[in-house]
């Protein structure tokens, strides 16, 4: 028999589904969780979702008010092939790996992944001598099923490019796949087999580190019981291996920068294109999204670990940007950004996929430095991890024969399905045929049906990572108010309760509503 | 194809452009015409400013010797107008394809579900929106919460009577800017600062002295290359990249500063101008394609919602002469 795991939501405020609140240990049953996950990133929700096909009491929790919510939400959204990877690295492989097992596992979790490929351009003679290194480099890596082309060639794929281009490499199966619906579905999924999910939970103590059943402190001071504890809290990792003692490694987060272009703009480029990388840089990308946009990014700038202003966009670097993608693409300066956004690369020190078990007592493990490729490798490092735990923290693993790895067809309410265009499915809900968000033509049903969802989303941005609605060429000038009253008519919170981003990120200030006196109600509209 | 979906006219956009040209055109003698707008009520950007005791009356016939009227007095005087004509009205109506040379509309609504219309030509009026803060070039910095266009803050204040900010810092200062700091006074906040980044205010001297009896707002020029918004969660403040000067604030008002919505002209592959998005019309507003027409402030530039009105009129008279054409 399947059981449903729970989801549960660390609400302060009021005006909240109590239903969905986690007040208390008892919500989570007797007995400890085999596992505990903490940080619901790509990660940790691959890993959730892997160790789900297993008869284990699984929790998967994260500070945040929904999964992705940290690096994971702001990436490149490709799937590389690993052909440019260091070669023999455990990255590498994980890499290469998973980028073989992506359109199956796409399948699978009911996500769009599209195979666009990628052109590497050479743009002068030394560029061009570098070709054949980088070429050998990926036969190496096993990415076998590349090419090299003359300048015609490149012209002959992708028209567009510039005129300066003396040569490439074509890479066909670098991918491109929706980056916040993979953590949706894994975590989608993971639930459906019996994960427990608690959001806007941060751990803040360890007790009992050293025994079989540990403690796990939360901020409003409830403790959970585990067996085993996994740190894949990206950002908050290093700051939450200190409460275990876990061996130290500093992270050093590196903001990439990037601009987004209006739709319409794809209709030009349709690879991803790709600079000769620098020993500093990879370079500025070129990159169309599974959406219809085009991106160009991301910049390559370290910060201290703790830095508030990671992911703020600057004048300066967006217009180097665009710059540098010019020279691959010279027709993107005439196409329109609709929106610029900063996303962060977890990067360790101590180097990357930086992973520990046992680390400082035994039962903990430790991942960090998984840098840009983890939506990429989260599949591999996750079946990766479940072996580590197995071998070496004495995880039992016995199958769940009840467990799936597929989301079902029914309850996948996506941005790429039109139900509008569905009669009969129009028939059961007119509301598909009210569109709500014009610039992605997303239907009131649409949102609806993902507030239905298992993985019920409750904030704003929750809900535009799920639809779409809002990450238009409008940036939700348009929709953001009317979404947030569907959200609040449909989950009964209070339209000023409504946030971005969990509690302190309110649509409006304190409680208090303006004096209704005066108010002429009678002129209504038609 | 059934005959009832086929019109002489389809407007798509029923604010004030597209409602004088629905009008003129019946007036004009022209039958079966039919006015599609997505959202929920006639009117456009208008219909937002409410009626309201002590509210902020925005000049909409102001230009013309007239009296200021608040924004929905103007659209129920249209639509009594409108009422008296026998133009087909749909509202919730979304047009998500369009196939130019058949002047075939794909449309889509609660009601009817997916449907396609035909006509003999179409009048896109389809309005504008207010440009992004990534658009305008040179509002960087985090992407908080409460940094809102003036249409959201409509939404919420007049729609919802709910006050968004009490310490506001408008972005853009033209007209738009000075009556939304007009109406957050009035709705209980505090002056606000008005940014822009040019020395004096778009806005004319006259139009601010109308806004000084609601509000005395601070009027900021920045000479900087870029400002950078500020907050983690919710808009706290500005930086001035420049010399770190800080101004503190609970919320962001993205003003004025105008885009044209041609996407659903893109989408048809008619003649666009980009980056700015204005479509490319000839002599009397006829697009690239023969038998489709552009009114209002989808022709780009920044005008109140008479002039609007107005040229939707003139429109319907190319229209006219248009139809009356032998093909």
């Amino acid at each position: 028999m399947k059981t449903q795991g729970k989801l549960l939501y660390n609400w302060p405020e009021d005006g909240f589904d109590e239903s969905l609140k986690f007040n208390d240990s008892s919500q989570l049953g007797n007995a400890p969780y085999d596992v505990a996950i903490i940080g619901a990133g790509i990660v940790g929700c691959a890993l959730a979702y892997k160790l789900s096909m297993y008869k284990l009491k699984i929790l998967l929790l994260d500070k945040n008010y929904d999964v992705g919510e940290a690096t994971s939400k702001g990436s490149s959204a490709i799937i590389h092939t690993g052909f440019d990877a260091p070669v023999d690295s455990i990255e590498s492989t994980l890499v290469t790996k998973a980028s073989r097992e992506w359109p199956e596992l796409a399948k699978k979790l009911k996500i769009p992944f599209e195979e666009c490929g990628a052109l590497l351009i050479a743009i002068n003679d030394e560029q061009k001598k570098q070709l054949k290194n980088i070429y050998d480099k990926a036969i190496k890596n096993g990415v076998t099923d590349i090419q090299l082309l003359d300048p015609k060639q490149l012209r002959e794929i992708e028209p567009k490019i510039t005129d300066e281009a003396l040569g490439g490499i074509l890479i066909p199966r670098e991918s491109i796949v929706d980056p916040f619906s993979a953590s949706i579905a894994y975590s989608e999924i993971a639930l459906s087999n019996g994960v427990d999910i608690i959001f806007g939970t941060e751990i803040i103590g360890i007790e009992n580190a050293n025994e079989n059943v540990k403690k796990l402190v939360t901020r409003s001071g409830i403790k959970i019981n585990t067996n085993i504890i996994v740190n894949v809290a990206g950002l908050g990792s290093e700051k939450l291996a200190k409460l275990y003692n876990g061996e130290s490694f500093d992270t050093n987060p590196r903001r990439g920068q990037f601009l987004v272009f209006d739709k319409y703009s794809r209709m030009n480029i349709n690879h991803i294109l790709l600079p000769v990388p620098t020993n500093e840089t990879k370079g500025v990308l070129v990159i169309p999204t599974i959406f219809g946009n085009l991106m160009a990014g991301p910049t390559a700038e370290d910060f201290l670990h703790g830095d508030n202003s990671i992911t703020d966009t600057t004048i300066e670097k967006l217009q180097s940007l665009l710059d540098e993608a010019s020279k691959l693409y010279p027709g993107l300066k005439k196409q329109p950004v609709i929106s610029t956004f900063a996303g962060v690369r977890c990067n360790c020190s101590q180097g990357s996929y930086w992973i520990r078990c046992h680390d400082g007592h035994p039962g903990i493990m430790t991942v960090a430095g998984i840098r840009s490729t983890g939506i990429t490798s989260s599949p591999t490092l996750a079946e990766y991890l479940v072996e580590e735990l197995s071998n070496k923290c004495g995880l039992n693993l016995e199958i769940n024969t009840n467990a799936t790895d597929s989301r079902p067809k029914s309850s996948w309410p996506g941005w790429w399905k039109r139900p509008f265009a569905n009669g009969e499915l129009f028939k059961k809900c007119p509301d598909y045929g009210m569109v709500v968000c014009y610039c992605e033509q997303i239907s009131r049903g649409e949102i609806i049906d993902h507030l239905d969802s298992q993985l019920k989303p409750v904030t704003l941005d929750a809900i535009k990572r799920r639809t779409r609605a809002q990450m238009g060429r409008c940036q939700g000038f348009d929709c953001q108010i009317n979404i947030a009253e569907i959200i609040s008519e449909h989950s009964d919170i209070p339209l000023n309760k409504i946030t971005k981003r969990g509690p302190g990120s309110e649509l409006i200030p304190d409680t208090k509503t303006m004096k209704n006196e005066g108010m002429d109600e009678s002129n209504k509209s038609f | 194809m059934n005959p009832t979906n086929h019109f002489r006219v389809v407007i798509i956009g029923a604010g004030p452009a597209g409602i004088g040209a629905a009008i003129a055109l019946s007036k004009h003698g022209i039958k079966s015409i039919a006015l599609i707008e997505r959202s929920d009520k006639i009117g456009g950007v208008p219909s937002l400013y409410k009626k309201k005791k002590g509210g902020v009356r925005t000049f909409i016939r102001w230009s013309r010797g007239g009296i200021p009227v608040f924004g929905e007095e103007y659209v129920n005087s249209l639509k009594r107008k409108l009422v008296k004509t026998d133009v087909k009205v749909w509202l919730q109506t979304q047009v998500i394809e369009i196939e130019t040379k058949e002047r075939k509309l794909s449309i889509i609504n609660p009601i009817e579900g997916k449907m396609s219309l035909t006509a003999d030509a179409v009048i896109m009026a389809c309005g504008s929106r207010e440009k992004t803060m990534s658009e305008r070039g040179w509002l960087t910095g985090a992407r908080p919460i409460r940094v809102f266009f003036t249409k959201q803050l409509l939404q919420l204040i007049d729609g919802n009577d709910l006050l968004p900010m009490r310490n506001p810092v408008i972005i853009g200062s033209d007209l738009i800017g000075y009556a939304a700091a007009a109406k957050l006074k009035v709705a209980g906040a505090g002056d606000a600062i008005i940014m822009d980044k040019r020395r004096r205010p778009k806005c004319s001297y006259v139009e601010r002295l109308y806004f000084r009896r609601w509000s005395q707002p601070n009027f900021r020029g920045v000479d900087v290359k870029a400002v950078e918004v500020v907050g983690s969660k919710t808009a706290s403040g500005i930086r001035l990249s420049k010399d770190g000067d800080f101004i503190p604030c609970d919320g962001i008002v993205v003003c004025g500063e105008l885009v044209p919505n041609s996407e659903l002209a893109l989408l048809g592959q008619l003649k666009v101008e980009l980056p700015s998005r204005k479509p490319v019309v000839g002599r009397n507003y006829q697009m690239s394609e023969s038998g489709w027409f552009s009114a209002g402030n989808m022709l780009g530039g920044f005008r109140g919602a008479e002039w609007c009105y107005y040229n939707g009129r003139r429109v319907a008279r190319a229209v006219v002469n248009y139809l009356s054409q032998p093909l």
